[in-house]
């Protein structure tokens, strides 16, 4: 296993975050966070920036016409 | 001949009731995707019609959900696909470093605050943040938007995208790099921070 520097440290964060990292990579960044305490600041602040920013994302109440014309639609399209 | 038509009349059943109880989650999705009601329900209606369409080709029923989701997902790609959506996001590797975490640091906008990165997000009002949002192209928000709202896997991403794994991965990093060079460039336009820095 490699010691990673902070900057390839860096670059693994997302997928760290989106669990999309395993076995070597995975263990080489938790070695890497267990004794840098600035890159664990920096992986802190990207987490938050992902809550930040999905709890952000626009929403918009269901129309209440909207099941009556999806389903006139498909009734129309089983005549066809 | 009239057996057929009698078996496509209770498969085009059976997908109206496993489909419309994933019609509110979908709207959502889709709004979610264009930040626009009227483009959503648009979706959406396509969505049901693409899916009636190929329902025969489902081979696990219960998994209707998510293959609507990429249905709806694959849509909003293609309907922008080669269009003036695909607007340039600049030099990659200048995106790639860039750091709002390090630029705050520096620039130490809020001198007084114990909580400094957290202090300075809260500065947003929520509609800039969604403007940045709608701002990424497809390419880019698509991905994350599914990542953040179907808690998809990457291989699931790419799947549903049609693109490679790497694409995937390299197309979130990105999406989040724009995103905060949009909120840096946004705290500049309302003066938290000097105009003068990167």
């Amino acid at each position: 296993m490699n010691a990673l520097t902070c900057s390839e440290a860096v670059t693994r964060f997302f997928g760290y975050l989106d669990r999309a990292l395993a076995g070597e990579p995975l263990e080489e960044l938790e070695a890497h966070l267990a004794a840098c305490l600035d890159c664990c600041d920096k992986l802190a602040f990207s987490r938050q920036l992902d809550a930040f920013t999905k709890a952000r994302l626009p929403d918009s109440p269901v129309p209440a016409s909207l099941e009556a014309r999806v389903r006139q639609a498909l009734a129309a399209a089983k005549e066809t | 001949m009239g057996d057929g038509k009698a078996s496509a009349t209770v498969a085009e059943a059976g997908f109206e009731a496993l489909a419309l109880p994933h019609l509110a989650r979908l709207y959502r999705l889709a709004v979610r995707l264009t930040g626009r009601g009227a483009d959503a329900e648009d979706l959406v209606h396509e969505t049901y019609m693409k899916g009636l369409a190929a329902f025969a080709s489902l081979r696990e029923p219960e998994r209707i959900g998510g293959w609507l989701s990429t249905i709806l997902a694959r849509l909003v790609v293609d309907r922008h696909r080669g269009s003036d959506r695909e607007v340039p996001v600049g030099d990659l590797v200048e995106l790639d470093r860039f750091s709002l975490y390090d630029l705050i640091w520096d620039e130490d906008p809020l001198p007084y605050s114990d909580a400094l990165h957290r202090d300075f997000l809260a500065q947003f009002p929520d509609e800039e943040v969604r403007a940045a949002l709608l701002a990424l192209p497809d390419a880019y928000r698509v991905p994350l938007v599914l990542l953040y709202v179907e808690d998809m896997t990457y291989r699931e991403l790419a799947e549903a995208l049609q693109c490679p794994v790497g694409t995937i991965m390299s197309r979130l990093h990105r999406a989040r790099k724009i995103l905060e060079r949009a909120l840096w460039d946004c705290a500049k336009r309302r003066g938290f921070v000097r105009k003068e820095t990167s």
